[in-house]
C-alpha cells in the first residue's frame, strides 16, 4: 500500500447545484489512518461536500482527487454511510442482508452473492458486534444498532476511504462506543474517514483533523488547533452556543 | 371442492384460467415491488396512460393489434413518467394526475367516434377473459416471463435501491435507469393483462397481492413468493365465483370484477392474520 | 352561435359552468394538500355508489353523495392504520370499489349506455333538477369555505401549528374530504367518475403555475374549470366527440401549456397566505 499519497484532497475546490455555487474554496487533506471531523451549522454544506467525493456533485472550481482519481472513477474504493434514521424502518430486510447489500458492487450485475461474499458480511457484522442480530428484521433494531449496521455494510465493502453522516446522532453510549472501536480499527488497517458531526466530543476524541465549514472553508488543520472558541464561533456566525463538548443553539 | 374445478371443463373457462393464473403469479411478483417502492400511483397512472394507445392499435390493426399499440403507449407513458419524477421541483401527484386523465381522455374520444362505443369501451376497460385463445395465453406468457426475467435479474439491485436510494447512488448504480426498469416492468403486466382484465382492473393484480403478502410476512422472499400464491389464488377464486353466480344463479358478474373482488378478500383475510400475529408477537414479547 | 339554441346545450353548458367553478374551489386545496391520489380513489370507490343508486333507484346525487361518505370515513380509516405507507391501502380501496361497481352493473342490467354515462359523463342528457342539484351543492361549498377556508389553508402549511392554536385539524380534514367528494358526485354526470379527479386536478395546478397568492389562485382555477367545460361542451359538439373526455382534454392542454410558459415553472413551493406576507 501506498502510505504517501494522500486518501483525499481538495485542492481549493468549489461546489455547485447548477448555477448555485453552494461550497467555497475547500483545501486540505487526509491521509491514509487519519480522520477529519467535519463541521459545521445546518445548511454549511456538509452533506454537499460528501456527496462532491462521491462524485455526485459538480465540481466548478479547483479539483477534488479521490485515492489518487476522480471522485466517480473511486467510488469503488469509497463508503458513504447514511443516517440510519433516512431508512424506511418498516422494510422486510435483515440486518445480515442489508450489510450483504455491501458486497453487491463486488458481486457485480446479474450475479448472486457467494459464500465468500457471504463471509466477509458476517466478519463486517461481528466487527460492529451485532453478529447475534444478523436474522432481525433492520427496522427491529435501536437506532444506534442500525448506525452500526450501515457501518458494517461499508466494513464489507473494504473501503479505503469511508465518508459517515452525522453518524452519531440520537446513538446511545453502546453503540457509540462500537462505531468508534469499529472505526479505529478501519484507521489502523489504513483507511481513512471523514465524519460530519455536530459533536465536539467526539470530534476531540476520534479525529485528528477537523475541517470548520460554513459555506466556505472557515479553517482546516489539527483538532486541537481548530476546534477553539474564536474559530467556532467565526464558523457558527457569531452565534454559537457552546455546552457540554457539542454546539448547540446555531 | 368441486366448486373450484368443475367451472373449468369446458375448453374456454380452461384457457381463462390459464391466463388468470398466468397474471396471478407475475402480477403478484411485481406488486411486491410496486408496495416497496410505494408506485402505487405511478402504476395506476400507467394503466390509464396505456388506455389510449389500446384503441389505437385496435383502429389500426383490429384486436391482435391491441396489444402493439398498448406497449407503444406503456414504453412512451414510462419514458414520460421517469422524465417527469427526475425533475423533481414538479409536485408528482398533481402531475401523474394530470397525465392520468389527459391521455385516457384521448383514448375515450377516440373510442366514442365508433357506433359500438360503449361496447368497445367495456371490452377496453374490463377485459373479455372469457375470449381468450391460445394466441392470446402465448403472448401473456411470453410478456409475463420477460417481467418476470427482467427482475430476477435486476433483483438485489432493485432492492438495494428501494431500501436506500441515496446508498445506492453512493455505490454508482443508476438510479433513473434502475427506476425506468421497474416502471417498464410494472407497463409490460399492464400490456400483457389488458386482453384479459382490461386497463382499469389491472390495478388490482398490481398493488393488491404485494400488500397483503407484506402483512405476512417480514421476509422478503417469503413475500415473494406469497404475492405470486395470491395473485393466483385470486384468478382462480374469481372465475369459479363468477361461474357458479351464473350457473346456480342466474347472476352475470363480469369475470375480472369478481378476481378483484377475490383479490381484495384475500387481502382482508391476510389483514386478519396479520393483526393476530403482531399480538400475538406483542404479548410474546416479555423481556424483564 | 346557432349552437346555443339547442336545449340540450344550453343546459350543459350551465351544468359545466357550475361544475368547473365547484371543482376549481375544491381543488385549490387538493392540490395544496397533495391529495390527487386519494381523490382519484375517492373517484374510483365512488363508483359503486353511483351504480347502487341507479340500481335502486334513488336520486343519483343523493344515494352516490351517502356512499360517498362511507367511502371517505373507510378510506381516512385506513390510512391512519396503515403503519408506513397509506398509498397501498388506497390502492387496495380504488380497485375493491370499481370492481363492485363493475360487478353490480353487470349483475343489474349487463353492460348497457349507462356503464359509459357513468365512466366518463353525458352531459348533454343532464336534466334541469341535475342543475339545481348542481347549484345547490355549489352554494353549500361556498358556504363551508367562506367560513373555514383560512383554516384549511392554514391547516395545509402547517397541521402542528393548527392543532397547537386548539383547532380539531382531524375533523377540518374530514370536513375537506367530504366537500371533495361533494364536488367528485356532482362532476359524474358531466365528466363521469374516472375525469372527474382531472376537473378537480388540473384547473388548480394550472393555477399555481401562474399565481403565488391563494386568492388570485382560486380565481384563475375557477375560471379555468369553468372555461375548461364550456370549450370542451363546444368542441365536443363541433367534432362530434364525447362531451366529457373533450372538457378534461381541455383542462390538461391549459395546464401542459402553462408548465412550458409559465413564470412558476412546476415547483414545488406553495402559495403564500395573505396574512404570511
Amino acid at each position: 500500500m501506498d502510505g504517501s499519497e494522500p486518501a483525499l484532497r481538495f485542492d481549493h475546490a468549489s461546489l455547485a447545484y447548477g448555477r448555485v455555487r453552494v461550497v467555497e474554496e475547500v483545501d486540505g487533506v487526509v491521509r491514509p489512518g487519519e480522520s477529519v471531523a467535519l463541521i459545521g451549522p445546518n445548511g454549511a454544506g456538509k452533506s454537499t461536500l460528501l456527496r462532491a467525493v462521491l462524485g455526485l456533485v459538480a465540481v466548478v472550481g479547483g479539483r477534488i482527487e479521490v485515492l489518487g482519481r476522480t471522485p466517480a472513477r473511486a467510488r469503488r474504493d469509497v463508503a458513504y454511510i447514511p443516517q440510519a434514521d433516512t431508512l424506511d424502518a418498516e422494510f422486510p430486510v435483515t440486518a445480515g442482508q442489508v450489510v450483504l447489500m455491501g458486497r453487491y458492487r463486488e458481486v457485480g450485475w446479474l450475479r448472486r452473492p457467494g459464500a465468500r461474499d457471504r463471509g466477509i458480511a458476517a466478519e463486517a457484522l461481528d466487527a460492529v458486534g451485532l453478529a447475534d442480530r444478523a436474522g432481525d428484521r433492520f427496522g427491529t433494531l435501536s437506532g444506534g444498532q442500525r448506525q452500526r449496521v450501515l457501518l458494517a455494510r461499508a466494513i464489507a465493502q473494504r473501503p479505503r476511504l469511508l465518508l459517515l453522516d452525522e453518524p452519531f446522532n440520537g446513538v446511545d453510549a453502546v453503540s457509540q462506543d462500537a462505531l468508534l472501536a469499529a472505526l479505529a480499527k478501519l484507521r489502523a488497517d489504513g483507511a481513512a474517514v471523514v465524519v460530519s458531526t455536530h459533536d465536539l466530543a467526539l470530534a476531540h476524541l476520534a479525529c485528528d483533523e477537523v475541517c470548520l465549514l460554513n459555506r466556505h472553508q472557515v479553517a482546516f488543520g489539527p483538532t486541537e488547533d481548530i476546534l477553539t472558541p474564536e474559530l467556532l464561533r467565526a464558523a457558527y456566525g457569531g452565534q454559537a452556543l457552546i455546552t457540554d463538548g457539542a454546539v448547540v443553539a446555531h | 371442492m368441486s366448486l373450484l374445478v368443475e367451472p373449468f371443463a369446458s375448453p374456454f373457462m380452461a384457457r381463462a384460467l390459464a391466463v388468470a393464473l398466468l397474471l396471478g403469479v407475475v402480477g403478484g411478483v411485481v406488486s411486491v415491488f410496486v408496495v416497496l417502492r410505494r408506485l402505487a400511483f405511478v402504476s395506476d397512472t400507467l394503466t390509464h396512460t396505456v388506455f389510449p394507445g389500446v384503441v389505437v392499435g385496435f383502429l389500426v390493426a383490429g384486436t391482435n393489434g391491441i396489444v402493439w399499440g398498448a406497449l407503444a403507449f406503456a414504453v412512451l407513458s414510462v419514458v414520460l413518467l421517469t422524465v417527469l419524477s427526475t425533475h423533481a421541483r414538479i409536485t408528482e401527484d398533481a402531475s401523474l394526475a394530470i397525465l392520468l386523465t389527459g391521455f385516457f381522455s384521448v383514448g375515450v374520444i377516440l373510442v366514442s367516434r365508433r357506433p359500438s362505443y360503449t361496447a368497445d369501451l367495456t371490452a377496453f376497460l374490463f377485459g373479455r377473459i372469457l375470449t381468450v385463445d391460445m394466441r392470446q395465453i402465448v403472448v401473456t406468457a411470453i410478456l409475463g416471463a420477460v417481467a418476470l426475467l427482467t427482475l430476477a435479474a435486476l433483483r438485489k439491485e432493485l432492492v438495494f435501491r428501494a431500501f436506500d436510494p441515496a446508498g445506492a447512488a453512493a455505490r454508482g448504480y443508476p438510479v433513473v435507469a434502475l427506476d425506468l426498469a421497474l416502471n417498464l416492468v410494472v407497463a409490460l403486466v399492464v400490456v400483457a393483462a389488458v386482453r384479459a382484465v382490461g386497463t382499469v382492473l389491472v390495478i388490482a393484480l398490481l398493488v393488491v397481492p404485494g400488500a397483503a403478502a407484506r402483512l405476512l410476512s417480514d421476509r422478503l422472499a417469503a413475500i415473494v413468493v406469497l404475492a405470486a400464491a395470491i395473485g393466483a389464488l385470486g384468478g382462480w377464486l374469481g372465475l369459479a365465483a363468477s361461474y357458479q353466480a351464473s350457473i346456480e344463479h342466474g347472476l352475470r358478474l363480469a369475470s375480472g370484477a369478481t378476481v378483484v373482488l377475490a383479490l381484495v378478500a384475500l387481502y382482508g383475510v391476510a389483514a386478519a392474520v396479520g393483526t393476530v400475529r403482531s399480538s400475538a408477537r406483542r404479548r410474546g414479547r416479555v423481556t424483564p | 352561435m346557432s349552437l346555443l339554441s339547442d336545449d340540450y346545450t344550453r343546459r350543459a353548458l350551465l351544468e359545466v359552468l357550475l361544475v368547473g367553478a365547484l371543482c376549481g374551489i375544491v381543488g385549490v386545496h387538493v392540490v395544496l394538500r397533495r391529495l390527487s391520489f386519494f381523490t382519484m380513489a375517492m373517484t374510483h370507490a365512488t363508483f359503486p355508489g353511483v351504480v347502487l343508486a341507479a340500481i335502486v333507484g334513488i336520486d343519483l346525487l343523493l344515494g352516490s353523495g351517502l356512499f360517498g361518505i362511507v367511502v371517505v370515513l373507510g378510506v381516512t380509516w385506513l390510512s391512519s392504520r396503515s403503519r408506513s405507507d397509506s398509498s397501498a391501502a388506497v390502492g387496495v380501496v380504488l380497485s375493491a370499489g370499481f370492481a363492485l361497481g363493475v360487478a353490480l352493473l353487470s349483475a343489474h342490467a349487463g353492460f348497457t349506455r349507462d356503464l359509459s354515462a357513468y365512466l366518463v359523463g353525458s352531459v348533454l342528457t343532464v336534466q334541469p333538477s341535475d342543475l339545481v342539484k348542481t347549484a345547490i351543492v355549489l352554494v353549500v361549498v361556498l358556504a363551508v369555505l367562506a367560513s373555514v377556508g383560512k383554516e384549511l389553508v392554514f391547516g395545509a402549511f402547517d397541521r402542528g401549528g393548527l392543532v397547537a392554536l386548539g383547532y380539531p385539524a382531524r375533523r377540518l380534514d374530514l370536513l375537506l374530504l367530504l366537500l371533495v367528494e361533494l364536488a367528485v358526485v356532482s362532476s359524474v354526470p358531466a365528466v363521469g367518475t374516472i375525469l372527474a379527479v382531472a376537473l378537480v386536478v388540473a384547473p388548480a395546478a394550472t393555477a399555481r403555475l401562474w399565481c403565488d397568492r391563494i386568492g388570485p389562485m382560486t380565481a384563475v382555477a375557477v375560471g379555468l374549470g369553468m372555461a375548461s367545460g364550456v370549450l370542451g361542451v363546444l368542441v365536443s359538439e363541433r367534432a362530434e366527440v364525447a362531451a366529457g373526455a373533450a372538457i378534461v382534454l381541455v383542462a390538461c392542454a391549459f395546464f401542459a401549456g402553462s408548465a412550458l410558459l409559465a413564470p412558476h415553472t412546476l415547483t414545488a413551493r406553495a402559495p403564500v397566505p395573505e396574512e404570511a406576507r
